[in-house]
């Protein structure tokens, strides 16, 4: 009996998995033996090393901007866990936004009826913790169905000169809609009816840098900065 | 037994690529310890600088937006649960990034197929073992995998690339190369000993 090493036969099965010829079947046994057998793993370790250099052949393709949403969403929209530190706490966020809108309620700057609609039991309000790659910037949007407007907390961020920052809804596969300019200071975003209807638990928001004003063509043009997926807290 | 006639025009696009940008091995593996321990921050900077070429990758073998789309997801779940088995030294960061993108999307397309083949079990290699001359002059070759392809029939060392980089199945290159589907097993398992003895 030789050794894994030095047997052809495993030395060509584990390059047939790594080259990925093989049936599904014989996948998950091959699997399960470098679970078992550590020479094997080595052999299936040594082929993945040199065909790597095949990888050259893999030309980049930007994904959708729908795409990271909708990890970040499967990973971290059900869990508000604290990581690394206040900026990846939603429920310091969340506070604060709730905080900023009963500070808002207490100076009566909604109408009467706002407490009203927060009583237990109405409709809680959709919260998405957009999160940003590579930078600590961040912020809250909070949709109040009632109103039909977003607080946006806070948005202690600016875009470059001449440039604006803009909201999207993305839900599943259709194409991005734009929710509005995100206000320089924070504060409320307030969207056509017709719009909040369509935006439910689940669905994402991304913001994109667009020239002043907007995106000129009714689709994100710039970089998207910021996403998270509304869920309801 | 060499043959050194054109090799097919993809293996040539890879040969003339040379290592791309050897974009930061370091950056990349400082963000993937930095996942391990739970930092979104680092885990968007990944996503940022390598979806591009994972999306690549989902595309090139699956040859479908949704489904990539759907298999880059599921990468990236991937590399956010994994990210603490991943060991510097061991592979560079990008091929252990890619390694998971082509298992995803290969597992994709295989789900689709036959589970099994009726291929014969394991053809015999092991009378592939180069004489003790021919040995000699591999080992002064270039344990880079292209120049051993180079030392393969081309239409061999096609396959070998074209069952990587497409991700084609057994059946797949058996249709193309118009051979029985235990010819073809025959065929590439003694292409892949004669890589290993020549990269040794």
């Amino acid at each position: 009996m030789t050794t894994g090493a030095q047997n052809p036969d495993d030395n060509a099965l584990a390059g047939e998995y790594v080259l990925g010829v093989l049936p599904l079947a014989d996948r998950r046994m091959v699997e399960e033996r470098m679970g078992r057998d550590s020479a094997f793993a080595t052999l299936v370790s040594s082929w993945q090393a040199d065909l790597s250099n095949l990888d050259d052949a893999y030309q980049p393709v930007t994904p959708p901007i729908g795409v990271k949403a909708r990890i970040d969403a499967r990973l971290f929209a059900e869990a508000a866990k604290p990581a690394g530190g206040l900026w990846g706490s939603l429920v310091f966020w969340r506070g604060l936004a709730f905080a900023s809108v009963a500070a808002a309620a207490a100076f009566g700057i909604y109408s009467g009826n706002f407490t009203q609609q927060q009583t237990p039991g109405s409709t809680p309000a959709l919260v998405a913790e957009l999160g940003a790659p590579g930078s600590s910037i961040g912020l809250i949007a909070a949709l109040d169905p009632a109103y039909g407007a977003f607080t946006i907390t806070p948005a202690a961020f600016s875009p470059e000169d001449g440039k604006s920052l803009e909201l999207w809804l993305v839900r599943g596969e259709g194409a991005p809609v734009s929710l509005g300019l995100v206000p320089g200071d924070g504060g409320r975003l307030v969207l056509d009816q017709n719009l909040v209807r369509q935006i439910s638990d689940g669905d994402l928001l991304a913001v994109s840098v667009e020239p002043l004003g907007g995106s000129p063509t009714g689709v994100a043009t710039g970089p998207v900065v910021l996403s998270g997926a509304l869920s309801k807290k | 037994m060499r043959c050194r006639r054109t090799v097919k025009p993809i293996l040539t696009d890879l040969m003339s690529g040379e290592t791309s940008s050897n974009m930061s091995q370091d950056d990349l593996s400082g963000l993937i310890a930095r996942i391990a321990l739970g930092d979104r921050v680092a885990f968007s900077s990944l996503y940022s600088q390598t979806s591009p070429k994972l999306f690549g990758v989902a595309l090139r073998i699956l040859k479908d937006r949704a489904q990539a789309e759907d298999a880059v997801q599921e990468v990236y779940v991937r590399i956010w649960r994994r990210a603490g088995s991943f060991r510097v030294g061991q592979a560079s960061a990008m091929a252990w990034l890619v390694t998971i993108a082509r298992n995803q999307a290969i597992d994709l397309i295989r789900a689709r197929q036959p589970a099994t083949l009726e291929y014969d079990d394991a053809p015999d290699v092991a009378d592939l073992a180069p004489d003790p001359e021919a040995r000699a002059v591999l080992s002064s070759e270039s344990r880079r995998i292209d120049g051993c392809l180079a030392e393969l029939e081309a239409d061999k060392a096609a396959a070998v690339v074209a069952a990587y980089v497409e991700g084609l199945s057994y059946l797949e290159l058996a249709e193309q190369y118009a051979v029985p589907l235990n010819t073809m097993r025959t065929w590439l398992r003694r292409s892949l000993i004669k890589l290993r003895e020549c990269m040794n």
